[in-house]
């Protein structure tokens, strides 16, 4: 049995005490000095939390807790606003980048966001996001989040649900797993279409080509559906553009290593007949330009996803010929930006389209025009204001 | 004794069992009756070890027959060997140690003890205790069998073989392999009592390399040669020398342990040991050792002999002095020992004595390496031509000094186990803990000449030994101890050595 | 020190097998070369390209880092100990190097000397685990493990959210710089290797660590500081992954908390394919180096021959354990445990 207490009066804490004694007293003795233990820590947290309170949850099953009345005016005081990004790891420029556009954003309204980092691994991911909601108002927090994978937000949904607290997601969620199905605190799931990205640099490349000749591809993690449909983009594009053949496609990983690696075995293999790089990624781009350079190939033309510092700068060089931005600053935002203005009063849930609570958001090609602007990512501020927080959505999620 | 006229329990009819070019067993016959206790003795590679396989179901005979209660038998592994009758305590002990008692006894033999693939752990219980109450023995059957001493094990293995009485409604034929050599003096006498109550209610067949003990206990004695049974003898009629003779087929040169060899002990003391004390084993250990000396420590096992010399030579921590040709010396670990001249061969030659995987020149230099070495370098062809010149020194049979060691035989194994501690000419004092355990009565006699002819040129030695025979035939003085404490010390002159009654009388 | 156990006499194995043992540690040691030299041979027949200089060229160029990963590796596992600290020390190695030479973000040019330190840095990390893991007797796949999250840890401080891209031209040099048509790289990799068989047979530690890993209690036994050349075979590892990641760093232009993602599982992969085996004692840096070709080799030619990426992954994993199921055929032993 979970018990969320929070800002309890004293006598209600008495009773929480004396519930769970009598409850666990019926198994063991030991079972009961634990429950006692336990209270008391419960009593300790209660106290130190200080202020008025809401009502007890005791039971804390998930859907027992009150939906925030949404015609309300705001329902919590703004300085009580609890922003928390979650991410991956710092250790790529973009999710550092998204957690910087979550800052700029908390900055912006006099909040600071709490900067969660779950390495990948799904089980810290769900734990994390327990211990967070343990320790706070939930109906005051806003969750920006990126699941771990597909699978993983399902349990996030549930958990949060059962908080009350405002929860944005990205990239990853179940087809069918939607927000307007009865959660009413999970505002929005922002995501990007894969295939629009991966046909946007394949154009690139082959007008840079001149629409013929032979090119090969990086692909990502197989099993991924980045990858897939980044991929399926590619061969759109292919369909359209007679004069180009895929030489050769292998998988590398996402990773540089490996694409430096597999692309210098694909030079070796098809020598001067590749006239282009598709990569499903920049850093898969980058590694092959490495082995390109290795070898002495310069006109080749080179393009990957996600714009990556290093890899705006190339195309800002020339060396790259596009990449594609999702906006990093931007989503970590976003999400936070949302759930203030739901919190604040500036966005009432009952206005937001069924569109808006799942949708693909705009990605800008980055070429050798827009490099320069965009080797420093940051937040434009004014797509977070109340009013401009659905001006990026192309379409609904399919 | 007497020889009943029913049909033999057991009856091996000139079985045949080649491995590529080596003949492993050469037409072996023998046989075994009811409740009768049957020896079997033959050096290393006689057939002893294949034989047992076979009666267990591990390996298959080429030609020739296997009866079991006038029956003809085919094995395939232990588990139909055991649904026979047939069990064998190893001697390499095959219990698991994280299992209880309980389940060791019956395991793989549970029976209704698991129903769906579930204990039924007060059946399981009962049936074991059942077990050992056949042997009379009192051992807890939920005690973890890490947590019994080797004599217990055993007694559990003994129960476990019983076990299958249950299931064939026969007498069981309980095989024996080196049964004692896990076991002090004391817990052997109990296995050879418990070996008398085996014999109402099964066959049993004792493998050991104790001549003595093999005379004790069997009713027959099959001596094995070169893959074929060369004698059956009946104890009584035989002694221990004809034994040995008939084992390895010629005379040894000389004496088996070089006696004659044994030179006065001379004055000058080499090691001094005054009120040594390893932490709750012994305590103020005095004794001297004198140039040249072989100082045999006899005691139980918990007597604290093994640590006491552990903690000479710093693999234990101890209290005390000692003192090496009237100078002061700390032994606080090998490597100080080392340097103060002193080398030791431990008991467990695969686990401690020796790399396996390592050529023999590897092995030989180990401890001395910085004598083939310049600065951090090696030099590899110093170190061959040392290794080459013990090799021939020890007659080491070895296809090469770069062999591994792990291809040898076990005496030519632990002769280079020895020559690592003879390549340094400094070489003060030389402590053997048990040098000829598992090795065949050849190598046995190798090592003895061995150690004599170390210490002709002065080396001490103290000496652990398998057999109290062995010891009071190896050493100048028997050092016994009991509980910790030496209790007394036994004069064993050429030609008045005391008799091993004489010695265990003072270690009990 | 454990007292001396009443242990079980030694079983004599008998005359028998002695010369079908030897014949078994014989395709041990040359077994992975046989199965490197069949691989070779089948992708010559199957692809025009595999048994081209160009592409000898490259599958030597492509095993460079994962060799010297594996040098080092082999004294850790010669000991019978695991390491697990490569990725984090190849990254803190990886984003130090990049910061401490020329860069794009900071305006530190240490030149040769950031080679230097990033190596030491490796070094620090072994001597740690090593000091960990024989001071507390912990185990080195933990104090591996552990070393491996502070290294990744130390690394992602040090990123701070933009790659240091290296901008010293004669890293730049280094990197596509050839030498007889190989990259520097690979001449670096081949002087790792030589230095790691010298102190295989010509140091101490190398006779210590097969020693060590072979049977430790004998080796307390003989003398020998067990718990210094512990330590040592680990500073001589790290200080390997250290340079390691400075090769990976000079590769790909640029410093990434990556540097060693996936190189820890394929260089214990190697090591093993090459008959250097996870119980200590045996193999050696010959044999982990011919895993590390056959590892490569099988990747070049699986994309050569044109496999479909979808399968390549399912393939290696048959082809390696086909190749390691026919090295041990004749090590294996009836009633022998595996674990």
């Amino acid at each position: 049995m979970t018990v969320q207490i929070e800002q309890e009066p004293p006598q209600t804490l008495m009773s929480i005490e004396w519930r769970i004694t009598v409850n666990s007293m019926m198994r063991s003795r030991r079972g009961m000095a634990l429950a006692t233990a336990a209270g008391s820590l419960l009593i300790l947290s209660g106290c130190s939390a200080g202020t008025e309170g809401t009502e007890t949850d005791v039971t804390s099953d998930a859907g027992s807790t009150e939906t925030p009345d949404s015609s309300a005016g705001g329902t919590c005081a703004p300085e009580e606003i609890q922003l928390i990004g979650q991410v991956r790891n710092e250790t790529n420029p973009y999710e550092k980048a998204w957690l910087d556009g979550g800052d700029a954003f908390a900055e912006s309204v006099g909040l600071t966001q709490t900067r969660l980092t779950y390495d990948g691994e799904s089980p810290k991911q769900q734990e994390q996001l327990r211990q967070t909601l343990s320790t706070g108002n939930p109906e005051c927090m806003v969750l920006n989040v990126l699941p771990n994978g597909d699978s993983d937000t399902a349990p996030i949904v549930a958990e949060v649900d059962a908080a009350g607290a405002y929860l944005v997601t990205h990239w990853n969620k179940p087809a069918d797993l939607n927000p307007w199905d009865g959660h009413d605190t999970w505002i929005s799931h922002i995501t990007f279409d894969g295939v629009d990205a991966g046909a946007q640099i394949a154009d690139a490349i082959f007008e840079e080509m001149g629409g013929e000749g032979g090119i090969i591809a990086l692909q990502g993690i197989l099993d991924t559906s980045a990858a897939k449909d980044r991929f399926i983009g590619l061969e759109n594009s292919l369909e359209a553009n007679p004069g180009i053949t895929l030489l050769d496609q292998q998988a590398a990983d996402f990773d540089r290593t490996s694409a430096f690696n597999i692309t210098k075995t694909l030079i070796t293999k098809h020598g001067d007949e590749i006239k282009g790089v598709w990569a499903a990624n920049d850093d898969m781009a980058l590694g092959a330009l490495q082995a390109l350079e290795a070898a002495g190939m310069s006109d080749v033309a080179v393009a990957g996803i996600d714009a990556v510092p290093e890899a705006v700068q190339a195309v800002a060089d020339g060396t790259m010929t596009a990449t594609v931005s999702v906006d990093g600053p931007w989503q970590g935002g976003i999400g936070l930006a949302m759930g203030y203005c739901v919190l604040t009063g500036g966005l009432d849930m009952a206005d937001v389209t069924q569109e808006q609570r799942a949708f693909f958001a705009r990605q800008t090609l980055i070429s050798a025009e827009n490099a320069e602007e965009n080797l420093t990512p940051t937040a434009n501020l004014a797509d977070f204001e109340c009013g401009n927080l659905f001006d990026r959505v192309t379409g609904p999620v399919s | 004794m007497s020889a009943p006229a029913e049909a033999p329990v057991l009856a091996v009819h000139d079985v045949r069992k080649t491995f590529g070019e080596t003949t492993a067993l050469d037409g072996l016959s023998f046989e075994v009756r009811r409740h009768e206790v049957v020896g079997l003795i033959g050096e290393n590679g006689a057939g002893k070890s294949t034989l047992l396989k076979m009666l267990i179901g591990l390996e298959q005979p080429d030609s020739g027959s296997i009866a079991l209660r006038g029956e003809q038998i085919k094995m395939r592994g232990i588990a139909q060997a055991g649904a026979a009758g047939i069990g064998m305590v190893f001697q390499e002990q095959s219990l698991i140690p994280n299992l209880t008692v309980a389940e060791n006894i019956l395991f793989g033999a549970e029976g209704d003890a698991i129903v769906g693939g579930m204990y039924r752990w007060k059946t399981l219980r009962q049936r074991a205790q059942a077990q050992l109450d056949k042997i009379g023995s009192t051992i807890d059957v939920d005690a973890m069998a890490e947590d019994l001493t080797f004599a217990e094990r055993q007694l559990v293995e003994i129960a476990k073989v019983l076990a299958t009485e249950e299931r064939t409604n026969a007498e069981p034929v309980v095989l024996l392999d080196e049964p004692t050599s896990v076991l002090d003096r004391d817990e052997a006498e109990v296995l050879f009592a418990q070996i008398e109550r085996l014999r109402t209610r099964a066959s049993v067949v004792f493998v050991s390399h104790r001549l003595d003990e093999v005379l004790q206990v069997s009713d027959r004695v099959y001596v094995l040669r070169n893959g074929s049974s060369v004698a059956e003898c009946v104890p009584g009629e035989v002694d221990e020398a004809e034994l040995r003779r008939l084992m390895i087929g010629r005379d040894l040169e000389g004496s088996h342990y070089s006696e004659e060899r044994q030179l006065p002990v001379q004055d000058e003391v080499r090691l001094r040991v005054r009120d040594l004390s390893v932490k709750g084993v012994c305590e103020s250990v005095d004794f001297d050792l004198h140039v040249g000396e072989i100082l045999g420590i006899a005691g139980v096992q918990g007597s604290g002999r093994e640590e006491l010399c552990r903690g000479i030579f710093g693999a234990s921590a101890t209290r005390g002095s000692l003192e090496m040709d009237g100078r002061p010396i700390r032994t606080s670990s090998p490597r100080s020992a080392i340097s103060s001249d002193i080398g030791f061969v431990p008991a467990e030659r695969r686990r401690e004595g020796m790399v396996g995987t390592m050529s023999v020149a590897e092995n030989i230099t180990l401890p001395h390496i910085a004598d083939v070495c310049a600065g951090p370098v090696l030099q590899r062809s110093k170190e061959r031509r040392l290794a080459d010149d013990w090799i021939e020194r020890l007659r080491i049979r070895t296809a090469s000094a770069a062999a591994p060691l792990a291809s040898l035989s076990g005496g030519n194994q632990q002769k280079a186990v020895l020559a690592r501690w003879m390549v340094s000419d400094s070489l003060k004092l030389l402590i053997l803990d048990h040098p000829t355990r598992g090795l065949d009565v050849g190598a046995k006699s190798e090592v003895y000449r061995l150690i004599r002819e170390l210490t002709a040129s002065g080396v001490s030695v103290l000496l652990m030994a398998d057999s109290l025979e062995e010891l009071i035939a190896m050493s100048h003085r028997v050092l016994v101890m009991k509980d910790g404490r030496v209790t007394d010390v036994v004069d064993a002159p050429v030609g008045a050595k005391p008799t091993p009654v004489t010695v265990l009388e003072r270690m009990i | 020190m454990a007292p001396a156990r009443l242990g079980q006499a030694p079983p004599e194995t008998g005359r028998a097998p002695a010369r079908s043992r030897r014949r078994a540690s014989l395709l041990a040691d040359y077994g992975p070369l046989g199965a490197l030299v069949l691989l070779c041979l089948t992708f010559s027949v199957l692809s025009p390209q595999f048994a081209t200089w160009g592409n000898l060229r490259n599958v030597l160029d492509s095993a460079a880092v994962l060799a010297v990963i594996t040098v080092g590796l082999t004294f850790v596992l010669m000991l019978g100990a695991i390491d697990l600290s490569i990725e984090g020390v190849m990254a803190t190695a990886a984003l130090s190097v990049a910061l401490l030479i020329a860069n794009t973000r900071n305006d530190i040019d240490l030149g040769f000397l950031a080679i230097v330190a990033a190596v030491a840095l490796g070094a620090c990390f072994g001597l740690a685990t090593g000091l960990l893991s024989t001071g507390l007797k912990i185990p080195s796949f933990m104090t591996t493990l552990g070393m491996s999250a502070i290294g990744i840890g130390i690394a992602t401080v040090l990123f701070a959210g933009v790659q240091p891209s290296v901008t010293s031209p004669a890293m730049g040099e280094w990197a596509s710089g050839q030498w007889f048509g190989l990259t520097r790289l690979t001449f670096v990799a081949i002087g790792v290797v030589i230095v790691g068989l010298l102190v295989q047979h010509y140091t101490r530690l190398g006779r210590y660590a097969r020693a060590i890993g072979g049977a430790e209690d004998l080796a307390l036994l003989s003398g020998i500081r067990v718990r210094r050349y512990k330590t040592i075979a680990f500073t001589f590892a790290g200080a390997v992954y250290g340079l390691a990641g400075v090769m990976v760093t000079i590769q790909l232009g640029s410093g990434i908390v990556q540097a060693g993602v996936g190189q820890n599982f394929a260089a214990i992969t190697a090591a093993v394919v090459g008959g250097t085996l996870l119980s200590g004692g045996r193999g050696g840096v010959l044999h982990s180096i011919v895993g590390v070709l056959i590892v490569t080799v099988l990747v070049n030619g699986l994309v050569l021959i044109g496999v479909s990426p979808y399968v390549q992954g399912a393939v290696q994993g048959v082809i390696v354990v086909a190749a390691v199921a026919i090295t041990a055929w004749p090590l294996r032993q009836r009633l022998r445990v595996v674990k």
